[in-house]
C-alpha cells in the first residue's frame, strides 16, 4: 500500500476531499482511512501535530486540504493547546476530534471553540462518515 | 523576634481547640508560634507540637511572662485564667480569651471541615481522571477491533482479512492487559499488614532491581543511611515504592549523573529520600505528576500509575511522600513515615 504520500487524482472517481488524520496509534489510522475511502475521501495520515504539519507541506496538499480529524492526546498540550495548533496552522480547515476520553466538559468547550464534532472511540463508521459529510458541508456554505 | 510582619503567639489549651489552632497557625508563614502550653501532659496539642518541633509546657505562667509575644489566645475554656493574663502578661502583649477565642476556635472549626470536603472533592476528581484515563486506553483497541470485525463481515480480499484479524487479536490482547493491570492496582489499594520494615536492606534490594533500568555508564550512587532505621508499612509495598522512585530517577539521569539515597530519624519519623541529578520537573508538570496516567514517556513505555500507586501506598501507611524539583539539576522524592506504632 503506498500511503500517506502526496494526494493527487483519486483513482479514476472524483475525489470527495482530502482529510487528514492524526492519531498516534496506526491501527486507528487505519480504520478511519478505510472507512472514509470507501466514500471516495482521500486521506493522509501524520501521528503527530508536527508531522502533520510535514505531512500537508508535501506536494499540493495545503491547497486540497478539506479536514482534519484529530485525536486531542499529544505530548506537553491540553486539547485546547491542540485545537490551537491547528487553527493558527490552517485558520479555515474544519476540525472533527475522534477520543478515547468520554469527557463531556471537554466536548462542549471543544464545540465551543468551533469543532465540527467531538466523536468518541469506538465510532461507528456512519457517524464517522455522517460527521465528515457535515464539515464539508459548512465548508461549502463558508465558501471554501 | 521584632520583625514587624511576623505576629508572634503563645496558645493557652491544647484540646481540641488548641490543637486546631497550633494546625492552622503552623501553617501561616506569617505567624510564629513560639509555644504551647497546657497542665496534662497528656493534651494530643503538646504531642502534634512536638512533632512540629514547637516548644511546649504544663507551665502556663511561663508562656503568659514571656517577652516578645504579640498574642496570647486563651483556648483553655478557664474563665480565671483569663484574669490571671491580664493581670501577669507584659503591657505589650495582647490577649485573646473568653468569647472573641471562642469564635476564633469555631471559625477554625469551619475551615477545617472545609478543608475535609475539599480534599474528598479532590479525591472523586482523582476517580474520575483515573475512570477516564481507563476508558481512554480501552476505547481506542476497542475501536480497532469493531471497526476492523465490522468490516470483514462484507471483505472479500482475503489477504485485508488475515490482516485486519491480527489487528483485532492485538487489540483484543490490549484490552485484556489493561484489565489485568486494574486488578493489579486494586489490590495494591487494599490495606495490608504493616510490620516494622528495616528501611536500609530494603532500599539496597530496591536499588538491584532499578539498576535493571540502565545500563550503568556514568552513574554513581550515593548512600546516607541511618542505622537501624524502621518504618512501619508492608515490606512487599515499600519495596515497590522505592524501585518506582528509584527508576524514575535512573531514567531521568538518562544513564549519566549522581543517584543519592538517604535514610534519617526526624521528629519521631523515618525519612527516606531519593535524589537526582536528572533533568528535572517542570513547574507545569510537578502538579500533575501524582495523577494516575499522567506521564511523559512514549505510549507503551510508562503508564504514569508509578508516582500515584506511590503516594497512595505511603499515604495508606500515615505517611507522606513529596517532591522538590529544579529543571536542568534534578529532582528529589522524600518519604515520610511513622517509625512505631504509639503515632
Ligand atoms: N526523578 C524524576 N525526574 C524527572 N521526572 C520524573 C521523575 N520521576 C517522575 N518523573 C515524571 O513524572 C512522570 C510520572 O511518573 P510515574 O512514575 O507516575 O509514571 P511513569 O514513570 O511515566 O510510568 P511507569 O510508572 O509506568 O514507569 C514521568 O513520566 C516523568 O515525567
Amino acid at each position: 500500500m503506498s500511503e500517506s504520500k502526496s494526494a493527487g487524482m483519486f483513482s479514476g472517481r472524483e475525489s470527495q476531499g482530502l482529510v487528514l488524520v492524526v492519531d498516534d496509534e496506526p491501527d486507528v489510522r487505519k480504520v478511519v482511512r478505510m472507512t472514509l475511502e470507501k466514500s471516495g475521501y482521500e486521506v493522509l495520515e501524520a501521528e503527530d501535530g508536527e508531522k502533520a504539519i510535514e505531512e500537508v507541506k508535501k506536494g499540493e496538499n495545503s491547497m486540497l486540504l478539506s479536514l482534519i480529524i484529530t485525536d486531542i492526546r499529544m505530548p506537553n498540550m491540553n486539547g485546547i493547546d491542540v485545537i490551537n495548533y491547528y487553527r493558527k496552522e490552517w485558520p479555515s480547515v474544519p476540525l472533527i476530534v475522534l477520543t478515547g476520553f468520554p469527557d463531556m466538559d471537554m466536548a462542549t468547550s471543544m464545540l465551543k471553540h468551533g469543532i465540527v464534532d467531538y466523536l468518541v472511540k469506538p465510532v461507528e463508521a456512519e457517524k464517522l462518515r455522517a460527521s465528515v459529510a457535515k464539515a464539508m458541508e459548512q465548508r461549502e456554505v463558508r465558501g471554501f | 523576634m521584632s520583625d514587624p510582619d511576623r505576629t508572634t503567639i503563645v496558645i493557652l489549651g491544647a484540646g481540641k481547640g488548641g490543637t486546631a489552632l497550633l494546625e492552622l497557625f503552623s501553617r501561616l508563614p506569617e505567624v510564629e508560634i513560639v509555644g504551647i502550653a497546657d497542665r496534662e501532659a497528656s493534651a494530643p496539642g503538646l504531642q502534634y507540637a512536638d512533632r512540629l518541633s514547637i516548644p511546649t509546657t504544663q507551665d502556663l505562667l511561663t508562656l503568659i511572662r514571656h517577652p516578645g509575644i504579640n498574642l496570647i489566645v486563651n483556648v483553655t475554656g478557664d474563665p480565671d485564667l483569663d484574669h490571671l493574663i491580664a493581670a501577669q502578661k507584659h503591657p505589650e502583649t495582647e490577649a485573646l480569651g473568653g468569647a472573641a477565642s471562642k469564635v476564633l476556635w469555631d471559625l477554625v472549626q469551619h475551615e477545617s471541615q472545609m478543608q475535609a470536603q475539599l480534599f474528598q472533592a479532590e479525591k472523586l476528581a482523582g476517580m474520575g481522571t483515573f475512570a477516564s484515563g481507563i476508558a481512554h486506553d480501552i476505547n481506542n483497541p476497542l475501536y480497532i477491533l469493531l471497526a476492523f470485525a465490522e468490516n470483514i463481515r462484507e471483505e472479500t480480499d482475503l489477504a485485508t482479512i488475515h490482516e485486519q484479524a491480527k489487528s483485532i487479536i492485538d487489540a483484543g490482547k490490549r484490552i485484556q492487559s489493561i484489565c489485568q493491570n486494574i486488578t493489579q492496582y486494586a489490590r495494591a489499594a487494599k490495606a495490608r499488614d504493616a510490620t516494622l520494615v528495616e528501611v536500609n536492606t530494603t532500599l539496597d534490594e530496591a536499588l538491584k532491581i532499578a539498576q535493571f533500568a540502565t545500563i550503568l555508564q556514568d552513574l554513581s550512587i550515593v548512600r546516607n543511611y541511618e542505622e537501624h532505621l524502621e518504618v512501619l508499612a508492608n515490606p512487599d509495598e515499600l519495596f515497590q515504592v522505592f524501585v518506582n522512585l528509584m527508576t524514575n530517577a535512573i531514567h531521568a539521569m538518562e544513564g549519566k549523573g549522581t543517584l543519592s539515597i538517604a535514610s534519617w530519624r526526624e521528629n519521631g519519623l523515618g525519612k527516606i529520600s531519593i535524589a537526582d541529578t536528572g533533568h528535572g520537573i517542570s513547574k507545569e508538570h510537578l502538579q500533575k505528576i501524582f495523577d494516575p496516567f499522567f506521564t511523559t514517556k512514549p505510549e507503551g513505555e510508562g503508564t504514569g500509575l508509578g508516582l500515584h500507586n506511590a503516594r497512595a501506598i505511603v499515604k495508606k501507611y500515615q505517611g507522606e511522600l513529596s517532591v522538590v524539583s529544579e529543571v536542568g539539576k534534578g529532582t528529589t522524592f522524600i518519604i515520610e513515615l511513622p517509625n512505631s506504632a504509639t503515632q
